[in-house]
């Protein structure tokens, strides 16, 4: 495919065409550039109609997708395509305020309409408005450390703080992080409208691979709930459907797309979050990336991303900056602290200074997680010195545990400890 | 004519008393077994003809009926054999009617008249009533453990009979030694480094809390779990003798010693219900929770055990026995042990390293999903194995041996039963308030754990039970301190890790 925006005019705006697109599009094996070439080739309502009949192999995409050596297998699409109704599917889609978009819509976003490879379908739920905002997309690994969890949570707070748009992709690790701080702080019911936010503050975009009535992983429905509900929703896979795995590559490319600047907090150096950066770099948004220690693996992707020329986050500053946001500018009372905190750059409480096992601990904490035992061996002190000064940091928010691992962490800034929902 | 002997069955860990009734009178030739034999032992029937043969004496061509009394028992096995030729050479008139009065008679019999071995005979030596019982030779030293019967070994039915007639004196055979020593306990000198295990074993043994140790393959897990029964104090003179009695009826050759050293039994994960709690046969042969009474038992890959058989553990550490009931009848299995587990932080085998572990949510929730809640919820202690450093393998330094822990594990189990309690870990309600107050530190300290949901309202009174045992171990009496808490929170790690968001 040309790097050109195709012309999208083709695509037909009546339901009968929308019916027929959301169709084509829960068929398992066409993918988004397949789909945009049965829109834009032969129409969606011909491919449709040519597939029931069992005459897929005329249609020019379906075709070209069934040469390739993965190749797809037609009558077994014909097959899956005679029990689906597109009437049907179409009133699901637009059940509980969906929204089925297809380009050329008043409402698809224009983000995407100048994209080089723009969905050929997009489901939305929520606000559109959001995405007129600045925006940044704050990706990340899935088996974040702590410390990047809660990077990301402040980032994404401080970010929509700024009245800038977290974009993520609501997988669990950083994305969740992210869109948790971005929803902002919030009364301890779920139910309860989030307070303390002003009108300045950005609504989360939430891009999810799965239909928006799913959510993936299961853990993070209320949190895609509440994005919904703040924010705007959007995917390209119709509602009922489960993610395939191709369907996450897809979605990154959307995020990268809707993005003004894409933030890597942490990553493998094989990990999906690179490849949103790559489809970033490919449509001209500038990339980002947290640096980590050279020993950590989830900071290898984006230590990775930075040699290779990536903009080093030293704090939230450096994001508002790579995209002409006035970082100088605090909109909401009490926040001016949270771009600090994102930078990791907390002063220890002087309590803690005087206890030279605390500090050991510390130290060697920042070289990654550690196990009680590591850090018995490694900071010369009694089990029981070490087990006290524990408890304290503990105490003081400087370290959290979790399966026996202990990390550091970033004291809870800008008021989102407890924003997390669905904490198991 | 009639004769009767005394003999025993095993059920559970009990002996009952069988009178072995023969009866040889005239009709069809045959022989008869009733009184609810099982099948080995109504195959006696061929075993004590071809014995009674071979011992020289004639089978009589008559009509033989043996009613093991009481009827209504199940009898198992083929212990009755040698009291059912007896009974034979006394009724037919081979050897003088009032022979054997007196004597009873456990063992099975060879074809060629070789008197056996038979499981039990510590519960069966004790349950006859007789003032001499004759065993297998092999099982002799084993049965002169019991106070009460003389004991008799016999090793052929061919000298039997000649004692009998009063040809040869009662066999006097030597005593056989015992063929592999006891191996001595592995020594916690041996475990390099691993600070955090060993007080954790260390605290296992004094206070009898019930430890889970998780760690990667390799971290030496087994290797520990094999130390803790040097640390415990030898058995009192009751345990020692439920504990024999559970191994004897298992079929344990005790070598002629009580068993006075903790058990450790290490079943293997596909073990099922049966052979962990017990029963199964009529018999209801101990499981490995019984012959773990009075010592350890050890689960390793404790993930891997099916659910049922590890539900079926609740019951036994709650109440240091198990009541297996049947249609017919129900035994009470000695079962008070000391739990230690051990399993993999998560199926990856990076041990859950936050941003290593590469395990999915779902593979979390799978391995999650197999433990059930209560029983973790039993270890009052929870720790990470690492696999040991380098500096520590390599280094000189050699650890506490285990007989200067013991030591220190003596004088803590000492004061628990001044407190009233076997061990710490049965401190509860009133005792625990009383015995392990707080000091305001402490409290502020478990105030703030409690406040962030670090540990829970039951895992409060387990923290405070292994404060109580660490405080002892330092010698520190009166309320606990915060250094004694801290570090009882620290051993009660998390399970799994706890992924999710950035709360």
């Amino acid at each position: 495919m040309s790097t050109t925006a195709p012309d999208l005019v083709g695509i037909g705006r009546d339901d009968a065409t929308r019916a027929c697109l959301v169709a084509l599009a829960g068929l398992e094996g066409i993918g988004p550039a397949t789909l945009l070439a049965c829109a834009t080739g032969e129409g969606a309502v011909a491919v449709w109609t040519a597939l029931v009949a069992g005459r897929a192999a005329s249609v020019e995409a379906l075709a070209r997708r069934a040469d390739r050596r993965d190749g797809l297998d037609l009558d077994r699409l014909a097959r899956a395509a005679r029990g689906v109704d597109p009437t049907e599917v179409l009133a699901r889609n637009r059940a509980d305020g969906r929204r089925v978009l297809v380009p050329g819509d008043d409402a698809y976003p224009d983000r995407l309409s100048s994209d080089p490879a723009p969905p050929a379908v997009l489901f939305a739920q929520g606000a559109l408005g959001a995405l007129e905002r600045p925006t940044v997309a704050v990706v990340g690994t899935r088996t974040a450390s702590r410390l990047g969890r809660d990077l990301a949570r402040d980032l994404g707070a401080t970010l929509a703080a700024h009245g800038v748009g977290v974009v993520s992709g609501l997988a669990s690790g950083i994305d969740a992080a992210a869109h948790v701080g971005a929803l902002g702080p919030t009364d301890p019911d779920p139910a309860a409208q989030p307070t303390g936010r002003g009108e300045h503050w950005a609504a989360p975009i939430g891009v999810v691979a799965s239909g928006l009535d799913i959510a993936y992983p299961v853990g993070n429905r209320l949190l895609q709930r509440r994005v919904g509900e703040a924010g705007l929703l959007v995917s390209e896979t119709p509602a009922g459907h489960r993610p395939s795995r191709w369907r996450f590559p897809a979605r990154n490319r959307i995020i990268a797309a809707l993005a003004d600047a894409v933030v890597v907090v942490e990553s493998r150096s094989a990990g999906g979050s690179m490849l949103t950066a790559a489809e970033a770099l490919e449509r001209g948004v500038p990339v980002l990336a947290v640096p980590g220690h050279p020993t950590s693996p989830v900071a290898a992707g984006a230590n990775d991303l930075i040699f290779d020329g990536a903009t080093p986050v030293r704090s939230a500053d450096d994001v508002l900056m790579a995209i002409g946001v006035d970082a100088a500018q605090a909109p909401i009372p009490g926040l001016e602290g949270a771009g600090r905190a994102a930078a990791g750059r907390v002063d220890r409480p002087s309590a803690l200074l005087g206890d030279p096992v605390a500090q050991a601990i510390l130290e060697h904490l920042d070289g990654g997680p550690a196990t009680l035992g590591e850090l018995a061996n490694r900071c010369a002190a009694s089990l029981d010195e070490v087990a006290l000064a524990l408890a304290r940091l503990e105490g003081e928010g400087l370290i959290a545990t979790s399966g026996g691992w202990f990390e550091r962490r970033l004291p809870s800034g800008a008021g989102s400890r407890g924003a997390g929902g669905d904490r198991r | 004519m009639l004769a009767s002997i005394s003999s025993a069955i095993v059920q559970g860990v009990d002996g009952i008393a069988v009178t072995v009734e023969v009866h040889v009178g005239d009709g069809l030739p045959g022989l008869t077994i009733v009184g609810l034999p099982d099948a080995a032992c109504r195959e006696a029937r061929d075993r004590v003809r071809a014995a009674v043969l071979a011992a020289g004496a004639t089978w009589p061509p008559k009509r033989i009926t043996i009613n093991l009394a009481p009827s209504g028992t199940r009898k198992v096995g083929s212990g009755l054999d040698l009291a059912m030729a007896v009974g034979v050479l006394v009724a037919s008139g081979d050897v003088e009617a009032d022979a054997a009065a007196g004597i009873a008679f456990l063992g099975e019999l060879g074809l060629d008249g070789t008197v056996r071995h038979i499981p039990g005979i510590v519960p069966l030596v004790d349950a006859v009533a007789a003032v001499r019982v004759g065993v297998p030779v092999r099982c002799a030293p084993d049965a002169a453990m019991v106070e009460g019967p003389d004991v008799i070994g016999l090793a052929t039915l061919t000298e039997v009979r000649k004692a009998l007639k009063k040809e040869e004196p009662w066999p006097d055979h030597p005593v056989p030694t015992r063929l592999v020593a006891p191996r001595p306990a592995p020594d916690l000198a041996d475990v390099r480094g691993q600070p955090v295990a060993r007080k954790a074993l260390e605290v296992a043994a004094a206070g009898g809390h019930h430890l889970l140790l998780v760690g990667p393959p390799g971290a030496g897990k087994t290797m520990l779990a094999r130390r803790l029964p040097g640390l415990l104090p030898d058995l009192e003179a009751a345990d020692a003798m439920a504990a024999t009695r559970v191994h004897s009826a298992a079929g344990i050759d005790l070598g002629g010693g009580l068993v006075r050293r903790p058990p450790f039994r290490a079943p293997h994960h596909t073990a099922t219900t049966v052979a962990l709690v017990g029963g199964g046969t009529a018999s209801m042969r101990p499981g490995e929770i019984s012959l773990a009474h009075g010592g350890v038992l050890f689960l390793d890959e404790m993930g891997e055990f099916p659910p049922t058989v590890l539900d079926a553990l609740r019951q036994p550490l709650e109440q240091g026995e198990i009541a297996l009931s049947r249609a017919r009848f129900s035994v009470r299995l000695p079962a008070r042990l000391l739990l230690v587990a051990a399993m993999n932080p998560c199926p990856c085998g990076e041990a859950g390293r936050p941003g290593r572990c590469r395990c999915t949510e779902a593979a979390l929730a799978r391995y999650r999903r197999r433990l059930s809640g209560p029983l973790l919820d039993r270890f009052d202690l929870r720790v990470d194995v690492d696999r040991p450093d380098a500096d520590a393998l390599l280094g000189a330094e050699v650890g506490e041996s285990s007989a200067a822990v013991a030591e220190r594990v003596r004088a803590v189990r000492a004061l628990a039963i001044d407190r009233g309690v076997r061990s710490n870990a049965e401190l509860h309600g009133d005792a625990l308030e009383r015995h392990a107050s707080l000091d305001r530190a402490a409290t502020d300290l478990l105030r703030a754990a409690l406040a962030t949901g670090r540990l829970s309202a039951r895992g409060l009174a387990r923290v405070r039970r292994v404060g109580r045992t660490l405080a002892d171990l330092d010698g520190h009496d009166g309320p606990l301190g915060v250094e004694h808490l801290a570090t009882a929170l620290a051993l009660r790690a998390d399970l799994v890790p706890v992924s999710g968001l950035a709360s």
